[in-house]
């Protein structure tokens, strides 16, 4: 019996030994506190925008102050390769260890085990989701884990150039505007200007974004249903808010999708050729050095049934795989601090996820009043629609809706052809 | 196919007056064809010398007035231009150097040796041209990754020195040499090595600058397969790096046109200098 | 040399008896040589090339993860290829685009022999001019073109205006979409058909013609009873390869149109439905069964042209 029982204590003495043997290895999380400052890592962080490389770089030197021993080498792919190449890295599990996450295609990434959770991070309080708006810890969340730390965000609003509504004899908008007024205004100015070649409003209608993801919503409806199983465009509502594009289009206050197709909508804008557009808080510093500066401004979208924006940030994931968990993680969880967020904002780089650091952006360009955006974010921000493989709907959607917009096909039919392949394809995801 | 009247003999010989009235019409062809040729680059040169909201600008802006040489100077700044620069030279000569003798050899023998299976092995070799690209992406990134060849130059060359294009290039060329040289050689007691060195290979200069000068346009301009292989930007050719200019939402357009235009300038000035030796060259010197 | 040795020149390539025995037997009459001259290439191209072919016929018949790992299923694929009506249109632009730029191989040969008559000036300046497509980056060419293609500002209808002629949006509309990106197309590839052709005609000899000017032919009769066919080796080659790169198309359709043009659901290429499927949808399996559609396709396509070249190739 004493033999029995001392094999007992000597197996469970071994398996004890064992499993804090497991638990040592670098792969494994550890919600252990903040890593150790002599940290030695060589690590690669891989994003899209060559724009904001001289942020980036900034945030890397000031990660290296507090981390010296951390190599971070910045791995940028143009926007047009990144997903591709992506792609092909996480097949060869040669992911960088940190990298930028978008909301399309963070469930792709996530339900397929290539992205590490961040709750190590937020157990030993190094991240802290309060500090970011819900809907963006949202968006990087699935089954209840937070992957993502929210980066910089981007809201929707209406913005319009003063010269062109003084010339039409236009009332400008109000921060209440509604639908109707919106319409209406688009229309006067078209029929007004248009031998000069300016239109009330141009609006990208390629991906939801800018536009018809906002309508929809402001109309009542929805894009995809709150547990992504269901498409919400067969909604009669969220045919209500894409019947305005085609409205606009119809009556000419809009230039036709051919035409936004030859000369982006944002383009119409910036050489004055429109009179207002809704888009997003990218759009700053591309106003800001064009010939309309001096008489543009931003007021909130119209509302409708209610006042909505879709609200979408990038995301800073770390790769499931990545041989230096410690550092990466913090790296990322560096990227997600108050401090890296002043810096994106001063630099202008991009509107920051973290709350009560957007001062610095809004003070950028007084002139456009991009408070709008911020409160947009806190107070009517809808979540952006997506699934596990969002890539394949959004197909679905550039390739029907351009009939429905341009007046070809019923906008109801369409909508409905659209939910019933939606729901086909939402039925494949696992 | 008619044949040309064969043995007569020739009459005096007679000075060929070149200066006719076809020469005129011949240069209107082409001068408009050329028009139609430069038109592009011209405004490509205009817009890199222009400001980003004159290039943004609707109706386009022709003529910028002010003209932004700083565009030029800009493209240093905002892409490791000379490390890129190296880059695409190194994988382009180990390429092209890679591709003329690989490429000439089985070229050579597809065209003049008789071995079993010739038909099946050149099939095989044609058919990787007929599928689509990026079907080679992942299956090449992991077999440079398993020869721990990522991010190097080795890398990116690899896969590009087996050209089967060059090879039936090659091969088109040899079967348009006549034979009687080689079955001479042949008489001679030349091996099929020697025969190829000393007789065919030189005569195959204007199929082989062809395939180098192509070759090189090819390479140099290469981008995905060097995008996806390299990750840190000076380790990437020239065309990767322009690609890189590309923001999502904004692009400094002036600057990428600066920048492509000094990336092409190597490759039109070696096409300037080799077109001058090469193809103006005396080809057919061995047939007298 | 005498003409009577080119004016053999119609029979294709024929070893004539008396070539020396091989050890080897008469199934490798040149012995080891052919496998020193192939060898390194074939064994480059099987590891690179023939390999991932192979794996991609085996992944069209499963569906394949995104990230790895595969399920067997069989012809599923196949069978949803042959009921997709986006294959059909996919195939039918396919050819019409290579239809359209096969049309350069003609006028490169035109242009060729233009730029290559002894005697005429400027012949390098024009031969460089028509080779400065082929030079350009592709990212600045089709920045430029979408310019000059632009329905409301572009270049070609402004000019069209200048003749009262309203132009159509070249690049966003059904149908005309794809003749402009085939127009491109074309507009690339005659510097390149330029060079190969001008290597061919640097191969025959200057004799013939000064021959034939004796003989009073004139310069259209010498360009269509010498130049043409001792040509045709490499307008078959120039010939072959627009095919196969015309069944390639997909580079020209990403940059020109772009993937939120709402012309572009009509007028994507096979290789373009190999993308989507691919890296966009994920499908990659389906895929894979799009890539060896296009690999039979365009196999049988050059297998025919191999076949008819004894018709009308002519190799010394």
């Amino acid at each position: 019996m004493r033999l029995k029982k001392l094999s007992l204590g000597v197996v469970a003495a071994v398996t004890a030994v064992l499993l804090a043997g497991c638990g040592g290895s670098p792969a494994e999380q550890k919600a252990a506190g903040p890593a150790p400052t002599d940290l030695k890592a060589n690590i690669t962080y891989g994003y899209w925008d060559a724009n904001q490389t001289p942020a980036m770089d900034k945030l890397i030197a000031d990660f290296n102050a507090k981390y010296p021993n951390i190599k971070v080498t910045s791995q940028v792919t143009p926007w047009a390769q990144y997903w591709t190449k992506l792609q092909t890295q996480a097949s060869s599990n040669t992911l960088p260890d940190v990298f930028w996450m978008n909301g399309p295609n963070f469930q792709l990434y996530a339900s397929n085990g290539q992205l590490a959770p961040i709750t190590p991070l937020v157990d030993s309080k190094q991240v802290d989701p309060a500090n970011y708006p819900d809907a963006l810890n949202k968006l990087y969340s699935l089954d209840g884990k937070q992957y993502g730390v929210p980066k910089d965000f981007d809201t929707i609003a209406l913005w319009y150039n003063k010269k062109i509504f003084a010339e039409a004899g236009v009332a400008v908008p109000t921060n209440d505007w509604t639908t109707a007024e919106f319409k209406t205004a688009a229309k006067t100015i078209s029929d007004k200007l248009k031998s000069k070649g300016i239109y009330g409003v141009a609006t990208n209608l390629v991906g939801g974004q800018e536009g018809y993801y906002d309508s929809i919503l402001q109309a009542g409806g929805n894009v995809i249903s709150a547990d992504g199983k269901t498409s919400g465009y067969d909604d009669p509502k969220s045919i209500k808010g894409l019947q305005l594009w085609a409205d606009l289009i119809a009556d000419g206050s809009s230039p036709n999708m051919q035409q936004m197709s030859d000369t982006p909508a944002n383009k119409w804008f910036d050489n004055g050729k429109a009179a207002m557009i809704w888009t997003g808080t990218w759009m700053v510093s591309e106003v800001n050095a064009s010939p309309v500066k001096n008489d543009v401004t931003v007021v909130p979208l119209p509302k409708d049934e209610r006042a909505a924006t879709v609200i979408h940030g990038i995301g800073n994931v770390v790769s499931a795989k990545t041989p230096n968990m410690q550092a990466a993680q913090a790296f990322q969880a560096f990227l997600g601090t108050k401090e890296a967020a002043l810096a994106q904002a001063t630099m202008g780089a991009a509107n920051p996820a973290f709350n009560g650091t957007q001062q610095a952006f809004v003070d950028s360009v007084p002139s456009f009043n991009i408070q709008v955006f911020e409160d947009a974010a806190t107070k009517y921000a809808f979540p952006f629609p997506v699934s596990k493989n969002t890539a394949a709907w959004n197909q679905l959607e550039a390739t029907l809706l351009p009939d429905a917009f341009s007046g070809k096909k019923p906008v109801g039919d369409v909508a409905k052809d659209l939910a019933t392949q939606m729901n086909a394809l939402l039925a494949k995801e696992k | 196919m008619s044949e040309l009247t064969v043995g007569r003999t020739r009459p005096k010989a007679r000075k060929i007056v070149r200066r006719d009235g076809s020469h005129a019409l011949a240069h209107t062809v082409l001068i408009i064809g050329s028009i139609i040729m430069i038109f592009p680059f011209a405004w490509q040169i205009i817009m890199s010398l222009s400001t980003n909201s004159q290039v943004m600008s609707i109706p386009p802006t022709f003529w910028p007035g002010d003209l932004q040489w700083k565009n030029f100077a800009d493209v240093f700044t905002v892409m490791p231009f000379m490390s890129q620069f190296w880059v695409s030279i190194t994988i382009t000569v180990v390429r092209v150097l890679g591709q003329v003798v690989l490429c000439s050899m089985a070229g050579y023998a597809f065209a003049r040796m008789r071995f079993s299976f010739k038909g099946v092995v050149l099939g095989l070799i044609l058919a990787i041209l007929m599928v689509p690209s990026q079907v080679f992406l992942i299956p090449q990134y992991q077999i440079v990754q398993n020869l721990g060849w990522l991010n190097t130059s080795a890398g990116i060359i690899a896969p590009g020195i087996f050209s089967a294009f060059g090879t039936f290039m090659m091969r088109q060329f040899f079967l348009g040499l006549p034979l009687e040289l080689e079955e001479a050689a042949r008489l001679d007691g030349c091996n099929p090595f020697q025969t190829f060195w000393r007789i065919m290979l030189p005569l195959a200069k204007p199929g082989l600058s062809a395939l180098a000068i192509i070759t090189v346009l090819w390479s140099w301009n290469d981008l995905l397969w060097p995008l996806v292989v390299t990750t840190y930007a000076q380790n990437m050719p020239l065309s990767a790096g322009l690609a890189t200019l590309q923001g999502q939402n904004a692009t400094n357009y002036p600057v990428l046109m600066a920048a492509s235009l000094l990336a092409s300038a190597p490759v039109l000035i070696l096409f300037l200098a080799m077109q001058r030796r090469v193809i103006d060259g005396i080809a057919f010197s061995g047939m007298k | 040399m005498s003409l009577n040795t080119v004016a053999k020149a119609g029979a294709p390539g024929r070893a004539p008896a008396g070539r020396r025995a091989s050890r080897l037997g008469r199934s490798n009459p040149d012995g080891i040589w052919p496998v020193v001259f192939v060898l390194p290439l074939f064994l480059g191209v099987a590891v690179f090339y023939l390999f991932p072919i192979i794996q991609t016929a085996y992944f069209s018949f499963t569906t394949w993860g995104v990230f790895g790992g595969s399920t067997f299923t069989g012809l599923e694929n196949y069978s949803k290829l042959a009921t997709d009506p986006q294959v059909g249109r996919a195939l039918l632009n396919t050819l019409i685009y290579t239809v359209v730029v096969l049309a350069g191989v003609p006028i490169a040969v035109g242009l060729a022999s233009l730029v290559n008559r002894p005697g005429l000036r400027f012949s390098k300046t024009y031969r460089t001019m028509f080779f400065l497509p082929y030079v350009a980056m592709p990212v600045a060419i089709s920045m430029v073109w979408r310019m000059i293609y632009n329905g409301d500002f572009g270049v070609l209808n402004y000019f069209l205006s200048l003749f009262g002629i309203l132009g159509p949006h070249w690049v966003s509309t059904d149908g005309l979409a794809l003749i402009s990106v085939a127009l491109l197309g074309l507009w690339i590839s005659i510097g390149f058909n330029m060079i190969i052709l001008s290597a061919g005609l640097k191969g025959i000899p200057v004799e013939l013609y000064e021959a034939a000017s004796i003989d009073g032919a004139s310069r259209f009769r010498q360009f269509r009873q010498i130049t043409v066919p001792l040509l045709t080796p490499s307008i078959f080659f120039v010939m072959v390869i627009t095919i196969i790169n015309g069944f390639q198309l997909f580079d020209l359709l990403y940059t020109l149109l772009g993937t939120t043009n709402p012309a572009m659901a009509r007028s994507q290429s096979l290789v373009y439905l190999f993308y989507n499927e691919s890296f966009i949808q994920n499908d990659k399996g389906y895929g894979a069964a799009i890539a060896i559609l296009v690999l039979v396709l365009v196999g049988i396509f050059t297998a025919v042209q191999f076949r008819f070249q004894r018709r009308w190739v002519n190799y010394v």
